[in-house]
């Protein structure tokens, strides 16, 4: 078991960076530092993602992570205003959830 | 005194149109001080401007009456108006024959009178002079030139004269809004605003009216009104307002109006209206006959302000008496340091207390300037808000008096929101007004500025001038107007962040398009003739919040009904939007060349390509019921992922209802087999999502539902589409013929909506620019369908935020793709007139052809010959010989008329200038046989030496006693050599306007023999300089050569001094130059970073005598005005036997990037490196010169001509990286060879080939070396040997990481100089 404190694994861990890896190039941004990426990133509010962005998203990390990372089965579960609000630290979450 | 409140107020003044933009910018500290606009007649300078309409039809205005109205009068009434709206309307002014207007005006020459002037006087001085002149001409001739000039003013409107006389300003409110109390101007110079108010106070106090409108207005903006300042020498030759700086130097004049609504406290608390705050106190006191009629006096001053705090019976002395005082601030030396010692005397020292001048953003608006301040004041008391002055960086000595200070930033007020208004007039008057938060007021909430976003565009010919251009600091690109030129970079609400980032997109070179609202195109997409821009038209999406009711108010326009209950009221709500975005989108000059639809979309891009008449499908949708519509109760579900794959798996009780994109797809069918295909969808990854709404559109199951779409199909006339109409269903252009198009509209209802296919289609046929017109996430399906093909979507409407402000971003990211938007659609009042606020030379245009007989005489002008030119000239010129007649006691007057035809040739060369050779950026070796290496520079001081050498050949016998506003706008380089014209033009008495080409200009005064000269300054405090002068060309801190070295003993240097001896040398120019040689040394001596300084600008050189014969010893102090980052002022005499002999003033250095780790290298370049050497023989060199600017300074040093060719054929976005690959290679070669012994080498001497390799320039001996080189982020790396190579990346564990001042970036390196290591 690690000692860290769950929130800066998730900062700082390698799901994080691959995540926001996978979003910058959703993005299309040149750069890394070019756009803000943090767990509390929302995808709505924030990244201003689109639903087709988060089909892109979906397809990359299940191509990175295997099946068990299924992002559809995931959202479905969720509320409008769930999905709305949702940030870069609950997927990352997920993510490390099904490994 | 009976505490008076401001219920309303209204402005329009330079920057901000109303209140809430003007509240913007005195938060933000926005600069709204501009050169003077194109178009307003005066011959340059910068100022306060606005622009300005009318609502004609709201005020009963003849839309034609207007350009024969006085302009003020109109604007007035707009913002009086306004000011009603802002404190709730007509209904709140109670009885209105209890209602007055008072408003302040100067009594100058305002544009209409100017205009009627022209008319009238100066048509028939034309005449006039011009029979004097040509006694020939036929009195049809005459009557015929008249009217051509008459009828350039436009025509007359006799009928209009009453809109000319002044009182009007407010008579004409009073009469719009049928006002009975007594409305009247008053002319109490800069002060008129604030006696306005004080008159309203006593008619409030006395009763007679209970409500009054007050303020002041000025729309002035006339050669003579300037011309007055100029010569009272009240105008800023620095043409900066710095209220309360050290430096300030005089006022820029600014225009405005401002009017607050006034009712008395009891009444407004009475009648629930909302108040800014309370006017407890007003004094007015003149100064008697205390000082001159021009210089401010504070007897009067201070009599003013305290008989106002006497009134509101406070002590203005207390501890905590007041917490923001709003200036006079005129930026007058004198103005200044009198008001500052008004407010010394009455208030007190101490601390704690904020001193404001608006003048420092809006320039001085003259009888509007009380206003100006009293509305910034209430509104600072009102939301708490304490706000900042612009241009106080070194404050007034004599603030340390007084217990205020600027601030440069708005903050929270803390303590008693109690405030002072100063407007202080010309001839001796002077008011003062005492505000007060209104007593038991609720805390106001944090101020919420609800404006328009802010839209910068920026164009150039080339990105790498765009990068230049945008190479500013952030409040200068705030303050710029967009350019012209192919490159264009648009960005909208532009914070620090976003700034950078357009900087960084521009020094990539590669189009940007949208995210953090940057768009930026370096090709633009539509200058390309064949690029099409479409409309594509949303159809019903499972989000639906567009926030348009903006868009439909401003453009006048029926707001949508927004419901998504229901299928039928939602598809209507859906083609309302559509249609609204498209009139809005048109309105915004974004014109589409084809158009297209997404499902229910498809109809609106019937609408909008004119196949349908609008109002035919306005008639027929309000006889529709929506809530009868009927349509089969089946399911959508939205499938993230292609058709094909959708269609592989399909149970057969679904079908495909839309190709979206190839990453997403919609089935339809009924509700169970929908959910369970959705789970095994889900099962496999892909995202799904069940449609709220129900109707089986697009789909065969829609067929027994057609009726009532058959019925409007067959109803609607059909007509010949004005802008080409694209099928979702045909993925092609509607059919021509009727019955085609009404097929293919049933054919939509019922087959598969095609969208991949017809974007694709679009592309092909030449669309790049695709433009959302209406609410939804059509723009993100058509960028997944395109994905990396060049192209620009965006919608007209966004969740994020309102729809004007959508719209700014629509037009913003057109115009960056070379579309031409008229942005001015989004600002400008629907109906509203523009107001003419010109009264400029009149030009006769076309007219003017074939009014006179063609000259007599030969089209050659003659030489002017000296000393006697017009006698010279008489004989050959036909003209001359009336002007010798004329002009005869303004003999060089004239002869500058002449010569202004005739520019003289300057030949710039080291053959014409060989001293140029000790006036060279880039040391070479010696017989190093290309000059343009060295890049030999014309001196600004020898440019200013032929400029005065210009004036004085022009008015023989005359000598130049001054140069003023020396713009240098380029380096003269003379190798290659270059022709340059000198072109001379009177500017008034016994002064030349004198252009070299394009380089350089100023203006030269003459005069028959030197002013006496100032005394000498004192020479302030110092200590003895580090460096002699033998050292300081020596060591090369200097780069001059001998015929440019005059210093030759360095006194002393102080923190804002330095003091030398310069021994005069011969080559033209030198003297001045060495003024700069020895600020340069107070940079070294004073300054750790950025010390590399090049003159750009000064603002005046004197002349007391002639320059003194080369050898001559003359002693030169130097006094450093303002220091900042990117530049520094000075100013400097010369003294010869302690006789003051040339004194400059704002002398402006811009500063280069460069710091202790660079400047060894870039000083002495032969025998120092920019790169350093590492542990393992590479070589490393940091990109330290960010600016392009500074760039080009350090490439110099370092490529050759050939280099630079290769250079300047990169693409824009390769070159930084070459340049740093090109300073490493050379670096690690000469490195490398000093390691074997080798002697100084310059870094042009090894020159780098096109493909890499290394080989000696122009006979330099180079042995057999190889180099390999890498590039990442600001590093360069290279390194030398037999076989080397060398990479970086970036990550950890670093080899290297970027110094403090570059961004955080760490270097993996690695590398090896020979192959079998």
């Amino acid at each position: 078991m690690s000692s860290e404190p769950a929130g800066k694994a998730t900062a700082e861990g390698p799901v994080f960076e691959a995540v926001s890896v996978h979003l910058r190039d959703i993005l299309g941004e040149y750069e890394a530092d070019d756009v803000e990426i943090t767990p509390d990133s929302s995808f709505h509010e924030d990244l201003q993602l689109e639903s087709i962005d988060l089909v892109a998203l979906a397809g990359r990390l299940r191509e990175q992570y295997g099946e068990r990372v299924n992002l559809a089965e995931w959202l479905a579960e969720k509320d409008l205003d769930d999905v709305i609000a949702l940030t870069v630290g609950q997927l990352v979450s997920y993510v490390e959830s099904c490994r | 005194m009976t505490p008076v409140a401001i219920v309303g107020m209204a402005v329009r003044l330079p920057g901000a149109p109303d209140l809430a933009g003007y509240w913007h910018n005195l938060v933000t500290g926005v600069d709204a001080v501009t050169d003077v606009p194109a178009g307003r007649g005066l011959p340059g300078g910068r100022g306060g401007f606005v622009d300005a309409d009318v609502e004609a039809a709201r005020f009963g205005i003849m839309p034609n009456s207007v350009a024969g109205t006085e302009p003020d009068q109109l604007i007035a009434l707009q913002v009086a108006a306004a000011a009603v709206d802002d404190a709730g309307g007509e209904r709140r002014l109670g009885d209105r024959s209890r209602a007055g207007v008072i408003l302040g005006r100067g009594g100058y020459l305002t544009p209409g009178i100017a205009r009627l002037d022209q008319r009238v006087r100066t048509a028939r001085q034309l005449v006039h002079t011009l029979a004097e002149l040509v006694p020939d001409l036929a009195e049809d001739q005459l009557s015929a030139v008249h009217s051509a000039f008459t009828d350039a003013l436009g025509p007359d409107q006799a009928d209009a004269a009453i809109g000319l006389v002044p009182n009007l300003a407010a008579s004409r409110i009073a009469n719009r809004l049928d006002l009975g109390g007594p409305a009247y101007t008053v002319d109490a110079a800069c002060a008129s605003s604030l006696v306005a108010v004080d008159q309203a106070v006593h008619e409030l106090s006395s009763g007679r009216c209970d409500t009054v409108l007050a303020g002041g207005v000025h729309h002035c903006h006339d050669v003579t009104l300037w011309s007055v300042f100029e010569r009272l020498r009240a105008l800023s030759p620095s043409k900066q307002i710095r209220p309360f700086d050290r430096g300030a130097d005089g006022i820029l004049i600014g225009e405005g109006t401002g009017v607050v609504v006034l009712k008395r406290l009891a009444d407004a608390h009475r009648d629930g209206d909302r108040i800014y705050a309370v006017v407890r106190g007003c004094g007015v006191a003149g100064d008697g006959k205390g000082a001159s009629l021009v210089s401010p006096e504070p007897a009067g001053q201070v009599r003013a302000v305290e008989t106002a705090w006497r009134a509101a019976g406070l002590d203005p002395s207390a501890a905590d008496s007041i917490g923001l005082l709003e200036a006079h601030g005129t930026a007058t030396p004198a103005g200044d340091a009198a008001e500052l010692t008004t407010l010394r005397r009455v208030f007190g020292d101490g601390d704690g207390a904020v001193l404001g001048s608006v003048k420092s953003m809006i320039g001085h608006t003259m009888p509007a300037a009380g206003v100006a301040a009293l509305v910034k004041a209430a509104l600072a008391v009102h939301h708490g808000v304490l706000l900042p002055t612009l241009h106080c960086d070194d404050p007034h000595p004599a603030l340390a008096g007084t217990r205020f200070a600027p601030l440069r930033e708005a903050r929270e007020w803390t303590g008693a929101r109690r405030a002072g208004v100063n407007a202080f007039g010309f001839g001796g008057i002077n008011a003062h007004v005492v505000l007060e938060q209104v007593p038991g007021a609720a805390p106001v909430a944090p101020p919420v500025v609800t404006e328009p976003d802010r839209v910068l565009r920026f164009a150039a010919d080339t990105t790498d001038e765009l990068a230049a251009l945008l190479d500013a600091a952030d409040s200068d690109l705030r303050a710029a107007g967009p350019g012209r030129g192919r490159a264009r970079l648009g960005l909208v609400a532009p914070t620090a962040k976003r700034l950078a980032l357009a900087r960084k997109a521009v020094a990539k070179g590669r189009p940007w398009r949208g995210r953090q609202d940057l768009w930026f195109s370096p090709e633009p997409l539509l200058a390309d003739p064949g690029a099409k821009v479409a409309f594509v038209f949303p159809g019903l999406e499972a989000d639906f919040t567009p926030r348009v009711d903006d868009v439909a108010d401003h453009f006048g326009l029926a707001k949508p009904v927004v419901s998504t209950n229901g299928v039928g009221r939602h598809g209507l709500a859906v083609l309302q939007v559509d249609r609204l975005l498209d009139t809005a989108l048109r309105r915004l000059r974004v014109l589409p060349d084809a158009v297209a639809g997404h499902s229910a979309g498809e109809w609106a891009a019937m609408v909008s390509a004119g196949v349908h008449a609008p109002s035919e499908v306005d008639g027929l949708l309000d006889r529709f019921d929506p809530a009868s519509l009927q349509v089969p109760g089946v399911e959508f579900a939205v499938l993230g992922c292609a058709a094909d794959r959708v269609r592989a798996a399909l149970p057969p009780e679904l079908v495909v209802s839309h190709e979206n994109s190839p990453m997403q797809t919609i089935v339809c069918g009924p509700a169970e087999p929908v959910a369970e295909f959705v789970r095994e969808f889900r099962a496999q990854g892909v995202l799904c999502q069940v449609l709220p709404f129900r109707s089986g559109f697009h789909t065969p199951m829609l067929e027994p539902y057609l009726a009532p779409f058959r019925a409007f199909a067959e109803t609607l006339t059909v007509h010949e589409p004005a802008v080409p109409l694209w099928s979702a269903t045909l993925a092609a252009p509607f059919p021509p013929d009727e019955a085609a198009v009404r097929d293919v509209y049933l054919r939509h209802l019922l087959e598969p909506v095609r969208f991949t296919a017809l974007i694709r289609a679009l592309y092909a046929d030449g669309v790049r620019v695709f433009v959302q017109a209406g609410h939804g996430q059509l723009g993100s399906l058509v960028d997944s369908i395109l994905d990396r093909q060049d192209h620009l979507t965006v919608a007209a409407s966004s969740v994020h935020r309102g729809g004007l402000d959508q719209l700014r971003r629509v037009a913003t990211a057109v115009w960056a793709e070379g579309g031409d938007p008229d942005f001015a659609a989004l600002t400008r009042r629907p109906g509203g007139v523009p107001v003419d606020l010109s009264a400029g030379l009149v030009s006769l245009g076309p007219a003017a052809a074939g009014l006179l007989p063609p000259r007599r005489g030969a089209a050659e002008h003659p030489p002017v010959a000296a000393p006697d030119p017009l006698a010279g000239a008489a004989g050959q010129h036909p003209l001359a010989a009336e002007l010798n007649d004329l002009l005869r006691e303004t003999a060089d007057a004239a002869s500058a008329v002449l010569a202004a035809t005739r520019p003289e040739r300057l030949r710039v060369s080291l053959e014409t200038m060989p001293y140029l050779l000790d006036h060279a950026f880039a040391p070479q070796r010696e017989g190093w046989p290309d000059d343009t290496d060295r890049r030999p520079v014309v001196p600004a001081t020898t440019v200013v030496r032929h400029l005065t050498d210009a004036a004085e050949k022009a008015a023989p016998g005359a000598r130049a006693i001054a140069v003023r506003d020396v713009r240098l706008h380029r380096w003269l380089v003379a190798a290659p050599a270059t022709d340059v014209d000198l072109a001379v033009r009177p500017a008034g008495r016994r002064q030349l306007d004198i252009a070299l080409g394009d380089y350089a200009g100023a203006r030269v005064e003459l005069a028959e023999r030197y002013p006496s000269p100032p005394a000498p300054w004192a020479v302030p405090p110092g200590r003895t300089p580090t460096l002699t002068a033998e050292r300081f060309y020596g060591e090369r801190w200097m780069f001059h050569g001998p015929r440019f070295q005059g210093l030759t003993e360095l006194t002393a240097v102080g923190e804002r001094h330095v003091l030398g001896t310069i021994t005069a040398p011969a080559a033209p120019g030198a003297l001045l130059d060495n003024i700069g040689q020895l600020f340069g040394l107070w940079i070294v001596e004073t300054q750790q970073r950025r010390r590399v300084v090049f003159p750009v600008a000064m603002r005046e050189f004197r002349f007391f005598g002639d320059e003194p014969a080369p050898g001559t010893r003359l002693r030169c102090l130097v006094r450093v005005r303002t220091v900042s980052d990117t530049a520094v002022d000075f100013d400097a005499q010369l003294v010869l036997d302690g006789r003051v002999l040339a004194e400059v003033t704002g002398w402006r250095d811009q500063r280069f990037d460069s710091d202790p780790d660079t400047e060894r290298a870039y000083r002495v370049p032969e025998r120092n490196l920019l790169a350093k050497r590492q542990p393992g023989g590479w070589y490393a060199v940091f990109e330290q010169w960010p600016g392009l600017a500074s760039r080009d300074l350090y490439l110099r040093k370092y490529l050759s001509s050939a280099e630079r060719d290769q250079y300047e054929r990169l693409p824009v976005r390769a070159r930084r990286h070459w340049v740093l690959g090109r300073i490493a290679i050379k670096d690690a070669v000469r490195g490398w060879l000093w390691d074997r012994g080798a002697g100084p080498v310059f870094p042009a001497e090894i020159l780098v080939r096109e493909d890499g390799t290394v080989t000696g320039c122009y006979g330099f001996a180079l042995p057999d070396v190889r180099v390999a080189v890498a590039c990442h982020g600001e590093l360069g790396a290279a390194i030398a040997g037999t076989d080397p190579s060398i990479s970086i990346s970036g990550g950890s564990p670093a080899t290297l990481v970027n110094p403090p001042e570059l961004p955080p970036r760490q270097y993996v390196v690695t590398w090896r100089e020979n192959r079998e290591q």
